[in-house]
């Protein structure tokens, strides 16, 4: 009889965490924005929503990369590298037009995950350790191309920045169109699943005839290739190129994002909905914060209580 | 890296010089960035503005002359300076401090030897230990750290070698281990900056302050000089918000578009650097105000700022002066011919505003 209840409890305990594991996020997203609809003056007006959605689309744009990463039971730390290679790239190139400047930051980035994928699935090299050599080298790169800070004047860089279709800004529409298409392969397509497969065990994958290396580099070049794209926004929404500061930190944002979201660092699984989610829960406590006037040492141990929350849940999982 | 793997693999050995070849093509190959009329290089600017002291050499203060300190006397030109540097000359005010440093140098024939300790502290002790070993006479040091330079002091001061520091301080005694300090005083400049402030607003409102980095003396002695200020000249200008941009303009972008859509009755923005301060002219462009809606009053005296001024979206700057090369030299010309000269001397930092934004331009850095 004891033993029936505690196991009717243990189980009960296990679906609890399993619900908070993938769930919560969405659940933390919804009492944050009742909180502020209660306590914060002027939180509700759509210029609110808008600065909220274009704040968080490039860390979103990145998150979506890092997610396919983590994935496969990997990680991508020189995605803010990335940033700061795209922004300087552009700035070189804005006097052949934004299109081609824009192509060519890119591309920069799609360099740096043949780099990254290289070293992890023909190398042999841990994720964490290539990418970190990436990191380095990504930040020192851009900083030789532009070494300060640059005004960027181009028309067509500032209407991607500042312009909006029907009240929707474009970075806001970029980031969801991503967003789908990123969910969409997660799902729906073989490359998907290989993910995935390569995510739960590299080596069943391998021994299934799944073209590992392949996948593994067409992995880090999206996760590059996102980065990028979310560099030239970032570049467009502040009309300058500063590779000093640009993306730095963006590494430990976009993990974030994706831990909070559900997607266990283990690999194996990738949850799409949950990275947005989770983005946007960062994005709303920070912002929750700011609008308050609390001291910013706060944003970062709030923030560190929701990560240990996320972990915790996707450990009580695991040990399951 | 297994061989048979390589051979086996060899598109992917095709992929990676493909991207290698991709990678250099973009680096070096055939940049064309956007055209950049109307501004010069800052090194052709640099000389358009000397430097005016504050606390003259032998103002109040305590002094420090060659007796006292130990050494030899000597003509400085015909002497060795070695310069060291403590960040890369990546953002406008480096770059102007090495550049007057080294034309300083060129205007009195004095053989300069320079390092930089790109942001490593460890880096920075080696330089200096270099430059002695290489038979600097003289050191003019732009300190990354206040602690820490004990091996380099023990180092100089078995030579008699006279080190005067730049922009930072160092924590050791003036006249012993260094002869004297120069640099800008940051709580002046924020009560400066709140005087300008109060001009603005007309001493009434609600104000923001975008802080600098945390943990950081400039951050706080700004803030203080511009809070004490404001409570004893104009009680009516309430500081209602307080966050940092991380001295980066991004970060002052974002924090103000959340600041004016909380607080729309905002009369003054006060940035303790430029670059957050474009940052919040940034935020109020894309929420649509008009020039002045919002009054904004920034430190440094880069050229974007004061351009901002003559654009109408700032209100002032208060300039934090690189340009030490002048008072630097003069400084060591005066002690090693045995002169008295301040331990601690204060840079003048000029200012902008409306009336001189447009002539000064070319002041700024």
């Amino acid at each position: 009889m004891t033993e029936l209840t505690l196991t009717g409890a243990s189980l009960d305990r296990a679906r609890l965490l399993r619900l908070f594991q993938d769930y919560g996020v969405y659940a933390g997203v919804v009492v944050l924005l009742l909180f502020n609809f209660a306590f914060t003056p002027h939180f509700v007006s759509a210029e609110n929503f808008r600065t909220q959605a274009v704040q968080v689309a490039p860390v979103l744009i990145v998150a979506l990369g890092m997610a396919l990463a983590i994935g496969t039971e990997g990680v991508d730390l020189s995605v803010g590298s990335v940033m700061a290679l795209s922004t300087s790239l552009l700035s070189l190139y804005l006097g052949y037009g934004p299109w081609i400047a824009a192509l060519t930051a890119v591309l920069g980035g799609v360099v740096v995950g043949v780099a990254n994928g290289a070293l992890i699935a023909f190398v042999g090299v841990q994720p964490i350790v290539a990418t970190l050599a990436l990191m380095v080298a990504g930040r020192g790169l851009a900083l030789v191309l532009l070494p300060q800070l640059k005004d960027v004047r181009d028309p067509g860089m500032a209407r991607l920045g500042s312009g909006a279709v029907l009240g929707v800004p474009y970075l806001v529409l970029i980031a969801a169109a991503l967003a789908l298409v990123v969910a969409f392969v997660v799902r729906r397509t073989t490359f998907g699943r290989q993910v995935l497969a390569i995510g739960d065990s590299r080596a069943a994958a391998r021994l299934a005839g799944l073209p590992v290396r392949r996948v593994l580099v067409v992995v880090y070049v999206c996760g590059g290739a996102l980065a990028a794209v979310a560099g030239v926004l970032a570049t467009a929404r502040l009309a300058a190129s500063d590779p000093t500061s640009l993306g730095t930190l963006m590494e430990l944002s976009a993990i974030t994002a994706v831990v909070v979201g559900g997607t266990p660092l283990s690999g194996g699984r990738v949850r799409v909905g949950g990275t947005v989610a989770g983005a946007v829960l960062i994005q709303l406590l920070t912002t929750t914060l700011i609008k308050h006037d609390l001291p910013p040492s706060w944003t970062q141990i709030a923030q560190a209580v929701v990560i240990v929350l996320a972990v915790y849940a996707a450990r009580e999982r695991g040990r399951r | 890296m297994k061989p048979i793997a390589l051979v086996r693999h060899a598109s992917a050995r095709h992929l990676l010089a493909a991207g290698l070849v991709t990678s250099l093509a973009l680096a070096t190959g055939c940049t064309k960035s956007e055209d950049d009329s109307g501004t010069q290089s800052p090194a052709s600017r640099q000389d358009d503005a000397g430097q005016v002291v504050a606390s003259p050499g032998t103002g109040s203060g305590p002094t420090c002359a060659i007796d006292a300190y130990g050494g030899q006397k000597l003509d400085l030109r015909g002497a060795t300076v070695g310069f060291s540097q403590s960040e890369k000359e990546a953002n406008p005010f480096r770059i102007a401090e090495t550049a007057s440093i080294k034309a300083e140098a060129h205007k009195r024939g004095v053989k300069l030897l320079t390092a930089n300790a790109q942001s490593q502290f460890s880096k920075q002790i080696s330089d200096v230990q270099d430059l002695i070993a290489k038979g600097a006479n003289l050191l003019v040091v732009a300190p990354l750290n206040s602690d820490g330079w004990e091996p380099v002091l023990r180092a100089a001061a078995a030579r008699h070698i006279p080190i005067v520091t730049i922009d930072r301080k160092i924590n050791a005694t003036a006249c012993k281990d260094y002869v004297s300090f120069i640099g800008s005083d940051f709580a002046e400049q924020g009560r400066r900056a709140a005087d300008q402030m109060i001009e603005a607003t007309g001493g009434k409102g609600e104000i923001a302050i975008l802080l600098g980095a945390a943990g950081n003396n400039v951050t706080t002695e700004r803030t203080r000089g511009f809070e004490d200020r404001i409570k004893e000249k104009a009680p009516g200008l309430k500081v209602v918000f307080r966050q940092t941009g991380e001295f980066a303009r991004e970060k002052g972008q974002s924090v103000t578009e959340n600041l004016i859509q909380s607080k729309p009755g905002i009369t003054g923005i006060y940035a303790e650097n430029d670059e957050m301060g474009l940052g919040a002219v940034n935020a109020l462009k894309g929420a649509g105000k008009k020039p002045g809606d919002v009054k904004i009053v920034t430190i440094d005296g880069t050229r974007n700022a004061v351009q901002g001024i003559v654009d109408g979206w700032i209100y002032g700057v208060i300039e934090s002066n690189p340009r030490f090369g002048p008072l630097a030299f003069q400084t060591l010309d005066a002690f090693t011919k045995g002169e008295k000269v301040g331990q601690d001397i204060v840079i003048k930092d000029s200012s902008y505003a409306k009336a001189n934004a447009q002539s000064d331009l070319g002041k700024a850095y």
